[in-house]
C-alpha cells in the first residue's frame, strides 16, 4: 500500500524520481526495470509485488513502552497538565508577588514540549523515514532543532525580557 | 369387444374435457383477482466506479446506469444485481448472504463505507447515487478491493483462544459479567469498512493495524479465558500498530453493524498505560 501512497501523492512523485534508487520501496523497480522517468510505471512480470505469501500474518516493530503507552500518557498528562497551568498562569500573573518567573518558567517548558509532540506526531504520519528516507530525516532533525532553538529563545525572553505570562497579559490588554 | 371399450374410454374422455372445468394451479377466475398495482416508473442513475485490469491504460471512471426504482429491491444490493443481470454484466462486486453477515458487499456508497445489502436506495430519483470500493485500498476490478493487508493483519493479532491452562474436563467457564465484555466487538464480520474509513490507515496501512484489527485485538485481550494477554498488549507497545489511532472516530461513525471500535482501541490504551 505504501508504494501505491508514495506514487499517489504529489510531493512524493518529484522525490522518488530524485532519490530513485535509494527509496526500499522501488528497489524491484530500480533492479529489473530500465533507469528512467518511465521506469517506475513498467510492468514487472511477476515481479515480488508481497513478501512471503499471503497467508503470512504481519509483522510487529520490536516492543518498547517508550514509544508506545508511557510517551501515549505522557503526552496526555502534559495536554491536561496545561489546562491548570494556564489558569494558574493568568491568576498568578495578575499578583507578581506570587512569582511570574515560576509560571514562565514551567509554562515555557510544557507548552514547547506538547507543540513537539504534537508536531511530532504529524511528521510520523505523514513524513516518516521509512517512506521518505531524506525528507523524513529533514523533517525529524528539523523539528527537534526547532523545538531546542524555541526552548532556548523562550528561556532566553523569560529571563532578560517581561517572561511568556506577562507578554500574553500585555497582548490582551493592549 | 375391445373397439367397443376403447369406444367407451374416448367418449368418457370426451365427455370429462369438454363438459367439466379444466383445473388449473390458479383456480380463481381473472375477474375474481385484484387487478395489480401499477406502479410509476421512478428512473434513478447510479454512478459505478469502473477499472478492468485487463485494460490497464485506461484509467478508472465512474459509469452511469439508469433502472427503475419500482422494479427493483430496495437496497444498493439490488440494485447493482439488477444492473449486473439486465444492463452490464462485466459489472464486478463482491456479494454473499445480502443480510448484512457476510461482510462481502462493503463499498463506498454515496461518500460513506457500508455494506450494500444493508444500504436503502435513497428513493429521490433527481439525485444520483454514486457508489466506489472502500477507499485506499487496490482494486482488484471495479468494486472488488484486495484485502490481502487487511487479513494478513487480522492474522498477525493472533485472533484464536490461547490458554495455557485449559481446565481439566469440560469447557472453559466465563461469568456472566465476563461474557458481557465481549458483546459489541464480537459481532464484528470483517468487513473493512471501519479501517478503510480511517485516515491514519490510509496512510499509514503498512503499520498501523486499524480500527477492526484492533477491535479483534482487544477482544481476545478482553477474554477472561485467554491467558495470552500480556503477549497481545505488549506486541502493540511501538509507535505503530496501536498508537497511530488519532481518536478520529471515523470507525465508528460507519461501522454498519453499529459497533464502536474507537471505544475498544480507547480501552486497549488505557489499560496499557495503567499497567
Amino acid at each position: 500500500m505504501s508504494s501505491a501512497l508514495l506514487l499517489r501523492s504529489t510531493l512524493p512523485r518529484a522525490l522518488a524520481a530524485r532519490h530513485f534508487a535509494r527509496s526500499s520501496l522501488l528497489v524491484r523497480h530500480a533492479s529489473t526495470a530500465t533507469t528512467g522517468e518511465d521506469a517506475k510505471y513498467k510492468y514487472v512480470p511477476g515481479g515480488p509485488i508481497l513478501q512471503g505469501t499471503v497467508n503470512d500474518p504481519t509483522t510487529f516493530p520490536p516492543p518498547n513502552p517508550s514509544h508506545g503507552s508511557y510517551h501515549w500518557a505522557f503526552e496526555r498528562l502534559l495536554s491536561a497538565a496545561l489546562v491548570p497551568m494556564s489558569a494558574a498562569a493568568f491568576v498568578g500573573s495578575a499578583n507578581p508577588s506570587v512569582g511570574a518567573a515560576v509560571f514562565d518558567g514551567v509554562l515555557g517548558l510544557v507548552l514547547v514540549m506538547h507543540c513537539h509532540i504534537g508536531f511530532d506526531a504529524s511528521v510520523v504520519d505523514y513524513l516518516h523515514p521509512r517512506k521518505f528516507p531524506v525528507l523524513g530525516q529533514v523533517a525529524k532533525w528539523g523539528l527537534r532543532g526547532a523545538t531546542v532553538a524555541t526552548l532556548v529563545g523562550v528561556y532566553q525572553f523569560n529571563t532578560n525580557d517581561v517572561g511568556l505570562t506577562e507578554l500574553i497579559a500585555k497582548v490582551w490588554t493592549a | 369387444m375391445q373397439s367397443l371399450l376403447r369406444a367407451t374410454r374416448s367418449s368418457n374422455f370426451a365427455n370429462l374435457s369438454h363438459g367439466l372445468p379444466k383445473r388449473a394451479f390458479s383456480t380463481s377466475q381473472r375477474y375474481r383477482q385484484a387487478t395489480p398495482q401499477e406502479k410509476p416508473v421512478l428512473m434513478k442513475e447510479f454512478k459505478i466506479y469502473r477499472w478492468n485490469p485487463d485494460e490497464p491504460d485506461k484509467k478508472p471512471e465512474l459509469q452511469s446506469y439508469n433502472i427503475d426504482l419500482n422494479q427493483t429491491g430496495p437496497m444498493i444490493l439490488d440494485a447493482l444485481i439488477k444492473i449486473k443481470n439486465e444492463i452490464d454484466p462485466t459489472l464486478t462486486f463482491r456479494r454473499s448472504c445480502r443480510e448484512g453477515i457476510c461482510g462481502s458487499c462493503a463499498m463506498n456508497i454515496d461518500g460513506q463505507n457500508t455494506l450494500a445489502c444493508l444500504c436503502r436506495i435513497d428513493r429521490d430519483g433527481g439525485k444520483n447515487t454514486k457508489v466506489y470500493p472502500l477507499p485506499h485500498m487496490y482494486i482488484v476490478k471495479d468494486l472488488v478491493p484486495d484485502m490481502t493487508q487487511f487479513y494478513k493483519q487480522y492474522k498477525s493479532i493472533q485472533p484464536w483462544l490461547q490458554n495455557d491452562n485449559p481446565p481439566a474436563s469440560g469447557e472453559h467457564i466465563q461469568s456472566p459479567a465476563d461474557r458481557l465484555k465481549l458483546d459489541g466487538m464480537y459481532e464484528c464480520i470483517l468487513c473493512a469498512c471501519c479501517s478503510t474509513s480511517c485516515p491514519s490507515y490510509w496512510w499509514n496501512q503498512d503499520e498501523y493495524l486499524g480500527p477492526a484489527t484492533l477491535m479483534q485485538a482487544y477482544r481476545w485481550i478482553a477474554d477472561s479465558r485467554d491467558t495470552a494477554g500480556d503477549a497481545r498488549k505488549a506486541k502493540l507497545q511501538n509507535e505503530f500498530s496501536l498508537y497511530r489511532c488519532h481518536t478520529i472516530f471515523n470507525c465508528s461513525r460507519t461501522c454498519p453493524k453499529g459497533l464502536n471500535p474507537a471505544a475498544a482501541i480507547a480501552k486497549i490504551k488505557l489499560e496499557l498505560s495503567s499497567e
